[in-house]
């Protein structure tokens, strides 16, 4: 559905006018007629972007912190507007982007592990397959790319994660790293669901 | 000192990350959004339309104030003061291949970019320090390269700043816009 309500705006030259077709109210925090520009529309699903070690371009603002940065995402934030995850926007065993827009971005500033996988450093994106109990986090190496369609040819490796529910809500899916003792979690959190992935280095 | 210390505050406060330090609250949504933008434009969605002829050459990482009924050049962003062309995060700029700005080659990979502006020229700055907050620490030893280019008047108001890449003969120019003016900063490739 999403795919041809996106591929039906083929004919409109100005695509970034209508990134996610699905997602059609207003935000709540942008006025519509700041949304509407002649060069680029503000999206409804707003990028943002999560450094680790976290706050890392304010600690390297405030001379906190001298080594280098080890990792940051960059994602869309959709947001729920009454709906429930997995009655109108998710499907248990269906790929999903991990956020909107363009495909979420994650760069390594170094070689990390993941489940005792050794990723190189670069850039990546990830998706994720959401069962009820546990989430696969596919990362793939098709950077550059729109979410909607997932080439899995270019698959780098996949991760069983366990999924929590009964979280309290949270109205834009979000995504921040929290430290640990080998690393940092990528946290990922919409509605009542919490996910982590490990990263090690 | 004190105006520096109460910008840093306002900072901190307004993006949330005094809520995110105490642990229990995730980050809010900024109040200036990020965005990026390609070029070739829409590049995203044209690779997967299968539409996309031309090799990705850049793309521009930055966060959207909005004008919210302020005067922004020469009063919000005052003129002759380094400004960070955005919000949070400083702007990046990432080459995927070796460019030209100026009469300076740039190598691929990632910039951040400040301006100086005027009434009638911005003086755009590619800067090599990443990876950092706004122009708060910024650190000219760090330039690449400076290039003036002229203002041109909009009629129509851009509400939130906006940048896009313009297709030009030789490469592309970098468009940012705002309130009622316009830039174009070449970029060779």
């Amino acid at each position: 559905m999403v795919l041809v309500l996106l591929f039906g705006c083929n004919n409109n030259k100005n695509t970034s006018a209508q990134k996610d077709s699905v997602i059609v109210n207003e935000s709540p925090l942008i006025p519509k007629e700041a949304m509407l520009n002649p060069y680029a529309a503000v999206d409804v699903s707003p990028m943002d972007m999560s450094y680790f070690p976290v706050d890392y371009p304010q600690l390297k603002m405030t001379n906190s912190i001298t080594t280098p940065p080890i990792m940051r995402v960059i994602y869309s934030r959709p947001h729920l507007q009454g709906r429930k995850l997995f009655h109108n926007l998710l499907k248990y065993g269906e790929p999903w982007r991990l956020g909107a827009n363009e495909a979420t971005e994650i760069q390594f500033y170094r070689d990390i592990k993941i489940q005792n996988k050794k990723i190189a450093a670069g850039r990546y994106i990830l998706y994720c397959i959401p069962e009820e109990k546990k989430w696969t986090i596919v990362l793939n190496s098709n950077v550059d790319t729109w979410g909607l369609k997932i080439d899995s040819t270019k698959d780098i490796d996949k991760f069983m994660i366990p999924v929590t529910g009964d979280n309290k809500p949270i109205e834009y899916f979000t995504m921040v790293f929290e430290k640990t003792e080998t690393g940092a979690d990528l946290l990922m959190a919409w509605d009542d669901l919490v996910a982590k992935l490990p990263i090690d280095f | 000192m004190k105006k520096i210390f109460l910008s840093f505050l306002v900072l901190f406060t307004s993006t949330g990350i005094l809520v995110a330090q105490q642990g229990q609250t995730y980050p809010p949504l900024d109040k200036s959004p990020m965005d990026m933008s390609y070029f070739p434009n829409n590049f995203p969605l044209l690779k997967i339309q299968g539409k996309a002829t031309e090799p990705l050459t850049a793309r521009i990482i930055y966060s959207r104030p909005q004008k919210s009924g302020r005067t922004i050049f020469g009063e919000l962003v005052e003129y002759g003061k380094v400004w960070r062309m955005g919000a949070n995060e400083a702007t990046e700029l990432e080459l995927f291949k070796h460019a030209r700005i100026g009469d300076k080659k740039i190598p691929k990979g990632r910039y951040t970019l400040y301006a100086i502006p005027y009434e009638n020229k911005w003086t755009i700055i590619i800067n090599k320090e990443t990876d950092i907050w706004g122009a708060f620490k910024y650190d000219p030893k760090k330039d690449l390269v400076r290039l003036d280019v002229p203002v041109e008047k909009n009629n129509e108001t851009t509400e939130a700043l906006a940048m896009t890449f313009e297709k030009r003969p030789d490469g592309a120019n970098l468009i940012i816009a705002w309130d009622n003016v316009r830039v174009a900063l070449p970029i060779i490739f």
